[in-house]
């Protein structure tokens, strides 16, 4: 991580061009057929519990199973891949893009991950501090407390099956935490961003920088 | 191997490798004479691996650490933990359940934990939790338990009290990187004493039968029927790779699973730990092909639960 930041340059980037152009890939093998055209509106999953799922994307068809995928992030459809439709895709094929207007928290939240060390889910299920920790971040709270190589820092939960997770990484304070205990997460979605605690500093000054540049929410 | 107690600290349970080995093939017959459908034959093949070394202790701290002891030492020893080792303990000091719950086990109670090395591929693995749920169902009814029924994810209640919980945790070895799934079990048999913050909530087989049970042999008939259910994934995922089908619609343990639960068509409250932090309310509707919690809400949405635990309102 660099102490050196040019804060300019990465706010003017944020400011001509406030969005995040999020890509949407073929969970699995099979036909698609696509729901949206480039231009529509796409709602992400809402409701108290998440229970009303997004506007639906595209539908993916393998040995007679269909599958609806819906957006899980809000925006505009910016590319849809037309030539694919009706064809057969492999996995993790690029099919659509929405173009996501970004809030001023997922902009500080952008930026950090830039400069903080991401811990990220091994694979798609739920996390929950481990009892240490957990216990430690509700003396202390979260910013106060370090993380080492090697420590057992998470529990991953699926179907009842708990497993640790042990921290790898560098030595640092937990920063940001980005799952929610109960809230499933992807594999390859970051879990914790972590930093040293001598950079902590640096941190608060661009949430601070960014919170005083970015006029709107 | 025993990192930290001598082999020869015998409990009062009597149970051997060649025991579950004859409850075994009790089995496979009983299934066979009442018609399965079923490969059993093979499915007991592929279990085998279960019971294949039976430690039994009059008391230790938690078995699930023991077990991860016993991994830790025997690789170090520059070998290898048999799958299907099975740790019993007359009593445990320090058990616990999920998150930091206390959990009660004195003597008369089945206490230990099963090491499995993990050969199987996520999409089975997910199902070992089930497993095991379904064994211990299938055992208690076996005896006599007409009654017991499963609450998702494996939690085997009588009349709405507990009489078995389980715990399975991913454990990966420290030398050799080799995955394990350690089941731990807790099933209340002849104990019948309960701290005061479980009275009411837990039941033992002994109670729900009237009289006291012969702990050996629910042990073997469990464990047979663990030799069973874990079989079963096994077989199921080799029919699916070798007929290259991933569909697992009609699994054979989520059909098992159904007919022993009673959470479907439920209004129940669901939380990762329910206990302490209760998140909504829904009516429990079915299991998804991958063994999740199908949930739906008052305005007609869905959601699928593939961790957490609910309680029926």
């Amino acid at each position: 991580m660099s102490n050196e930041i040019d804060f300019d340059e990465i706010l003017s980037k944020y400011r001509s061009d406030p969005f995040d152009y999020v890509d949407v890939c073929a969970t699995h093998t099979g036909t698609v057929t696509f729901k949206v055209v480039e231009g529509d509106d796409v709602q992400a999953p809402s409701g108290e519990w998440l229970q009303i799922p997004g506007t639906a994307l595209y539908e993916i068809n393998r040995e007679r199973n269909p599958k609806l995928i819906a957006a899980q992030t809000n925006g505009v459809v910016s590319t849809v891949r037309t030539e694919l439709e009706g064809k057969f895709v492999e996995a993790g094929e690029r099919l659509i893009t929405i173009k996501h207007p970004l809030k001023k928290k997922e902009i500080i939240e952008n930026i950090l991950k830039e400069v903080l060390y991401l811990f990220r889910a091994p694979e798609r299920a739920k996390y929950f501090f481990a009892l240490d920790v957990q216990s430690r971040i509700e003396k202390k709270g979260a910013r106060a407390v370090t993380v080492d190589q090697g420590e057992e820092v998470l529990t991953m939960s699926l179907m009842k099956r708990d497993t640790p997770i042990y921290y790898s990484g560098e030595r640092g304070v937990i920063h940001s935490v980005y799952f929610k205990p109960g809230v499933s997460v992807s594999q390859g979605e970051p879990l914790l961003g972590v930093c040293a605690p001598e950079k902590l500093p640096l941190i608060q000054k661009i949430i601070t920088r960014v919170k005083a540049d970015w006029d709107s929410e | 191997m025993s990192p930290t107690l001598d082999a020869t600290d015998m409990s009062s349970l009597s149970l051997t490798t060649d025991d579950i080995r004859c409850q075994c093939q009790q089995d496979l017959e009983r299934r066979q004479q009442a018609g399965s459908k079923l490969d059993v034959e093979k499915i007991h093949r592929y279990g085998a691996f279960v019971g294949s070394v039976v430690e039994r202790h009059r008391s230790l701290a938690r078995a699930m650490d023991y077990c991860r002891e016993l991994i830790a030492a025997t690789e170090g020893a520059g070998r290898s933990v048999r799958s299907g080792t099975v740790v019993f303990a007359d009593s445990l000091n320090r058990p616990r359940g999920r998150f930091d719950r206390v959990w009660h086990a004195p003597v008369g109670g089945l206490w230990g934990c099963l090491i499995h090395a993990n050969t199987l591929l996520e999409s089975s693995r997910r199902f070992v939790p089930l497993a095991v749920g379904v064994a211990c169902c299938e055992a208690v009814r076996e005896l006599g338990g007409t009654q017991a029924v499963l609450r998702w994810v494996n939690d085997v209640l009588v009349d709405g009290r507990k009489l078995a919980g389980f715990l399975v945790e991913g454990h990966t070895g420290p030398c050799y990187g080799e995955e394990y799934n350690l089941i731990g079990f807790g099933i209340n048999i002849n104990n019948s004493c309960f701290p005061a913050e479980l009275a009411g909530a837990a039941i033992s087989l002994a109670e729900v039968l009237g009289h006291q049970v012969d702990l050996s042999l629910f042990s073997r008939i469990f464990l047979a029927h663990l030799s069973f259910t874990l079989g079963l994934l096994s077989l199921v995922e080799d029919e699916q790779l070798r007929e290259e089908s991933l569909n697992q619609e009609g699994h054979p343990l989520l059909s098992r699973w159904r007919e022993l639960s009673d959470s479907l068509g439920r209004q129940v409250v669901y939380g990762l730990d329910v206990m302490m932090k209760p998140q909504y309310q829904a009516f429990a509707a079915d299991l998804s092909v991958d063994g999740g919690l199908i949930l739906k809400f008052a305005d007609g949405y869905e959601k699928i639960e593939h961790c957490g635990e609910i309680r029926y309102l």
